[in-house]
């Protein structure tokens, strides 16, 4: 039995799973850079990020959303892949700010990344220095068409193409030393 | 035949009422602490898809055996525990197998989710887990002492360890004990806000110091049970309470649908009413170190206990 | 031959055998000592009826051996555990020196506490009393560790004990003329009424085996530090003869309401039960106290086995039925569920080296039978539902809520089994989870001869669990033997005075249907996403952890805890002795000054004596 809603089929028990999947949305914010700032204002009494289903969650083994807030250095790009490949399927990705699109003010500098996307699989950007709370929002609700549509499976295009990013990830992290990872 | 048939539907619809009433309940808190605080809040029934999105997580880690029991012992706790609690007094749909337990063996029952629980978390090998098991079971020793010291004022107040025998006093002399033996009702309600772990008990799972404490690498499948198993127990522990102090669901001891259905409803106030004073009693409050919070359970509401117990003796 | 003198011939003979082939091989040794007790047990338990009595002459006594009910369940304990833990010991003992005088002493201590359970006079029980005194002191001392403490600390508590047990015994001979146990129960030597003394100086004797508060300060040490595999007779057995002795006092101290009549409204004894009742208590919190923060496995369960015994102490000394079942059903199950769990200790100290559980830790892998055992044993511990110690546990409350009027002594016992929670946990916790560090990855599990009697162990916890009645049938009868009447018992159905019962059947019924319900469904669900990974692959704020890197959280465990209960850590038993032993130090220093040592001192002291006694010689020998 299928089910169709904006024009896609889906078989009705993946439609309820996604249902469920968008309306419940764990998030692992990592605020490694000055982005951070912005996740308070969302998820309080202003902007409540919680109306959406949107929540915090405090380990990457409960979360469904890693948050990248803002510029990685190299340094934290390693932490940010073991963060990613600790979270269970399905997982998503948010960029946050344009430090994760091209670098942002940092493009020149000698310790940060410029795209995000050559080192993990990212769902939904949201563009800004700084993105407003209502643009982070704008980006979560953005991320819940793509689940509802069943197409936000980046998680497994990065198990496909898990030796492309390997090779990017360690051109930045010259002494690689992650644990096997064990699909 | 016809007995055991009803039975077996009577234990289903006993954990059905209990998983759905539970979940709703923490909906509801999570709503209401949201207006509280002037946001709109999720929506009552968000508790039920976080749950749903759990179990369709598609992949699941457990670090060996006991990570993989670990919602199992809760489970078991949940339900044996409800299994042998009166829902419903003087009422033929949900007495399930209360005849053949006591206070003392739920007392001990209740304790073997947190044990179970435990060592799963301790499989995990996450130092973050294993400081917050301490912390918890730190802070059990603490409010099982006011809850212990109650529940003894009860029992020698009525002259029986059976939770029916005294819902049944109860509703015969019309008395609530939370009237009848005041001391001892606020003892056990002050052991309450440990076993609720609202703030200002929250330390074990500290979201931000402890990674979510012994939780912490829970995730998908284990976690979506553990949360089922905390709902169907939140909804045991209020009924106990309602049921020894509040009379359990009133003298209705009609067996007709219409009867049930109101009993079921007034045991739904009394259970929210009470679920209510460990929330407000959070709302307004910061977090206690786990000493402090030990010390807070052995100072006055041990004290309260020590009076009940004098009380009912009198 | 009669099956008493075979028993023990047999017994003796093992002994004296195991000693001779120590030197050639300590596994046929071993072999030999498990035999010896395996066929003695299985003699006592095919050829002995209860209620077989033989006299015989010593010199003028009149001695009398023999059986009843009370004696077997000890017997059961005594001749079960003792059969499993040497056959323990043979793996155990493996590698070690002087397996020769090991398995001497281990069979002497089997054989002592069968000659207790035999012994009906006075006389024969206090020489088996003895020789099981020396040989654990021997075996106390085997690892030659701390033996001036440990040793010294054990001879003089058990000297204590024996003296009071001697001075009792004399007293008892000397007014009622007899040496026989039955006669002098019969005379009323134990009744309070008659004789204060007799029966506080043998309790004192009994309350030293059974480590009862303030004469406790012994154990801690002395079991954690003898070879685990006698440490599981020591803590499961040997403490227990304490409990039998202490029962057989007690019951006729109080319960000449055995008859279910009013106790006597002479006010001493209620004091002397109360007294007791609350010693043991306060045995069992303090212990428990020490028990948690202990980070040698050994040292909790030896605090632990203390805490047990105080609970033991606490039904006896309630002294009614409900209680002293409770007491007696702890006894046994204590010493099944101790002896597992320090056979576990005795499992991981050999495969790992130490038991110290800083430094090992992440063995469930590696050990997955013992770690079974150990979660069992544990469960039962811990007095959850639906193991055999829950129903002990059980039964000792619902008798001090319901029949004694210590609506406090209930409190102080429940903290301390709460607080028990904690080092529960901290043993399994310490030993089998966390992280699986470099120092054990190379650990086996244990040779099969080392796990067969923890696994059957672990099995009769569960039984007990569900069917109590087995071993209500013979508590029920020993204590009819010993004066109580009327004992009823259900096989899985616990009841107390006020008509309240917990039925073992629905709770195990329920248990596991959920169980197999929740393992299937938790299982099968999402079968091919769920995948294990080691402990070193865990969330860390994305830090990754090296090999080497010690992530285990051991030191100062439950420190909020004892900071929490700080004020009770400040006093200390063993202080207090030490105090009183300085006392006596200074008194014997002063005692020194007239006895220097010096032949010319003494020489002068004679003289002096002379010389006074000829001046005195009028006054003093005036016929």
């Amino acid at each position: 039995m299928t089910i169709t809603e904006n024009n896609i089929k889906q078989p009705i028990g993946e439609y309820i799973q996604n249902w469920a999947r968008k309306h419940s949305l764990f998030v692992l914010a990592y605020g490694t850079g000055c982005g951070a700032i912005e996740i308070p204002p969302t998820m309080t009494s202003r902007y409540d990020a919680e109306r959406f289903g949107i929540r915090g969650a405090a380990t990457p083994r409960q979360a469904d959303v890693l948050l990248i807030t803002g510029y990685l250095a190299t340094k934290s790009l390693k932490r940010v892949i073991r963060v990613y490949e600790q979270m269970q399927d399905p997982k998503y990705v948010i960029a946050f700010g344009s430090c994760t699109i091209n670098g942002g003010m940092y493009y020149d500098s000698y310790n940060t990344i410029n795209a995000l996307d050559r080192y993990i699989p990212v769902d939904v950007y949201i563009n800004g220095c700084m993105p407003r709370p209502e643009a982070v929002i704008s980006g979560f609700v953005e991320l819940q068409k793509q689940i509802a549509s069943g197409n936000a499976y980046n998680a497994t295009k990065y198990k496909e193409n898990l030796e492309w990013y390997r090779e990017n990830q360690k051109k930045i992290i010259k002494n690689w030393r992650m644990p096997d990872y064990n699909w | 035949m016809e007995d055991l048939a009803i039975k077996i539907l009577g234990a289903v619809l006993t954990t059905i009422m209990a998983f759905t009433v539970g979940m709703f309940y923490g909906g509801f808190v999570r709503k209401l602490t949201a207006r509280v605080q002037n946001r709109r809040g999720p929506v009552v029934y968000q508790n039920f898809i976080d749950l749903l999105k759990l179990q369709s997580k598609t992949t699941n880690i457990a670090h060996g055996f006991m990570h993989h029991m670990a919602p199992i012992w809760m489970i078991i706790a949940s339900l044996t525990t409800l299994m042998f609690l009166p829902i419903l007094n003087g009422n033929l749909w949900f007495p399930n197998i209360s005849f053949h337990g006591d206070l003392i063996f739920l007392l001990y029952m209740m304790v073997f989710g947190s044990l179970g629980m435990a060592l799963g978390a301790g499989q995990t090998g996450n130092p973050n887990s294993a400081i917050g098991v301490t912390r918890g079971l730190s802070q059990m020793v603490g409010f099982e002492i006011p809850f212990v010291m109650s529940l003894i004022a009860l029992m020698i107040q009525y002259k029986t360890t059976s939770i029916q025998d005294i819902m049944i006093a109860q509703n015969e002399s019309g008395i609530w004990n939370m009237f009848s033996n005041p001391f001892a009702f606020l003892a056990a309600l002050f052991a309450m806000f440990g076993m609720f772990r609202y703030s200002p008990f929250d330390i074990v799972g500290a979201p931000a110091e402890l990674a979510s404490g012994p939780v912490s690498e829970f995730g998908g499948k284990y976690l979506g049970t553990m949360m089922t198993a905390n709902s169907i127990f939140s909804f045991f522990k209020l009924t106990l309470y309602v049921n020894l102090f509040m009379a359990g669901a009133g003298n209705i001891n009609d067996v007709g649908i219409v009867a049930t259905l109101i009993a079921i409803v007034i045991l739904l106030i009394k259970t929210f009413a009470l679920y209510m004073v460990p929330v407000f009693y959070g709302w307004v409050s910061p977090r206690y170190r786990t000493e402090q919070a030990i010390r807070y359970f052995w100072a006055w509401p041990s004290a309260l206990g020590l009076i009940g117990i004098v009380w009912a003796l009198i | 031959m009669n099956s008493f003198f075979l028993i023990l011939l047999i017994l003796l003979a093992g002994a004296a055998i195991s000693f001779a082939l120590g030197k050639i091989s300590s596994i046929i040794s071993g072999t030999v000592a498990f035999l010896s007790i395996a066929s003695a047990s299985v003699l006592f338990f095919t050829q002995l009826k209860n209620n077989t009595y033989i006299e015989f002459p010593l010199g003028e006594i009149q001695l009398q051996w023999g059986i009843d009910s009370f004696g077997y369940i000890f017997a059961l304990i005594v001749l079960g555990l003792g059969s499993l833990a040497s056959l323990y010991s043979i793996s155990y003992m493996q590698n070690k020196e002087r397996t020769g005088i090991f398995y001497f002493n281990f069979v002497l201590v089997i054989t002592s506490m069968v000659g207790i359970i035999f012994s009906q006079d006075f006389i024969s029980f206090f020489i088996f009393w003895e020789i099981m005194t020396w040989s654990s002191y021997l075996l106390i001392i085997f690892n030659k560790k701390d033996v001036k403490e440990i040793g010294v600390k054990y001879m003089i508590f058990s000297a204590i004990g024996a003296y009071s047990m001697l001075t009792a015994i004399v007293m008892i001979k000397g007014n009622y003329n007899t040496f026989l146990i039955s006669d002098a129960i019969q005379a009323g030597a134990f009744n309070f009424t008659n004789n204060e003394y007799i029966p506080i100086l043998l309790l004192i004797g009994f309350a030293v085996k059974a480590a009862t508060m303030p004469l406790h300060v012994w154990a801690p040490k002395a079991y954690s530090n003898s070879p685990m595999s006698f440490t599981v007779i020591f803590s499961g057995a040997m403490s227990k003869m304490g409990v039998l002795g202490m029962a057989l006092v007690l019951v006729r101290i109080f319960t000449f309401n055995a008859n279910n009549e009013a106790i006597l409204p002479n006010f001493s004894p209620i004091i002397l039960q109360q007294t007791l009742a609350w010693l043991g208590a306060i045995t069992a919190v303090i212990a428990t106290l020490y028990a948690l923060m202990q980070d040698d496995a050994k040292k909790l369960l030896a605090y632990s086995s203390i805490a047990q015994l105080g609970y033991i102490t606490v039904g006896l000394a309630i002294g009614t039925k409900l209680s002293v079942m409770a007491a007696l059903f702890l006894a046994i199950v204590h010493g099944i569920f101790k002896g597992a769990l320090f056979m576990v200790a005795g499992a991981v100290e050999r495969q790992a080296g130490t038991t110290d559980m800083t430094k090992v830790s992440g063995l469930i892998r590696k050990m997955p039978f013992t770690f079974f055992t150990a979660l069992i044993a544990i469960i039962a511990l811990a007095g959850i539902p639906p193991l055999g110690g829950f129903v002990g546990k059980w039964m000792l409350y619902e008798s001090l809520i319901t029949e004694s009027n210590s609506y406090f002594l209930v409190i102080l016992v429940f903290f301390s089994s709460t607080s028990a929670f904690l080092y529960c946990y901290r043993f399994l916790f310490g030993l089998f989870l966390g992280q699986e560090e470099e120092a054990t990855k190379d650990v086996k599990e244990a040779p099969i001869t080392m796990i067969i009697p923890m696994l059957i162990l672990s099995v009769l916890l569960m039984v007990t669990g569900a069917y109590p009645g087995i071993l209500f049938d013979p508590i029920a009868k020993g204590m009819e033997t010993i004066g109580f009447n009327n004992v009823t018992w259900d096989m899985s159905v616990l009841g107390n005075i006020w008509g309240n019962s917990v039925n073992m059947i629905y709770v195990w019924l329920t248990i596991v249907i959920v169980f197999i319900a929740a393992f299937i469904f938790l299982t099968l669900k999402g079968l091919k996403g769920t995948r294990y990974v080691s402990t070193k692959d865990i969330s860390t704020s994305g830090e990754i952890p090296l090999e080497h890197e010690n992530l285990t959280f051991q030191i100062n465990f439950f420190q909020p805890f004892r900071r929490a209960a700080a004020p009770m850590y400040k006093r200390s038993m063993d202080k207090i002795w030490n105090e009183i032993g300085s006392g006596l130090e200074s008194l014997f220093n002063f005692t020194r000054k007239i006895y220097t040592g010096n032949g010319q001192t003494y020489a002068i002291f004679v003289i002096a004596f002379l010389v006074l006694m000829l001046l005195l010689k009028d006054t003093l020998f005036l016929n």
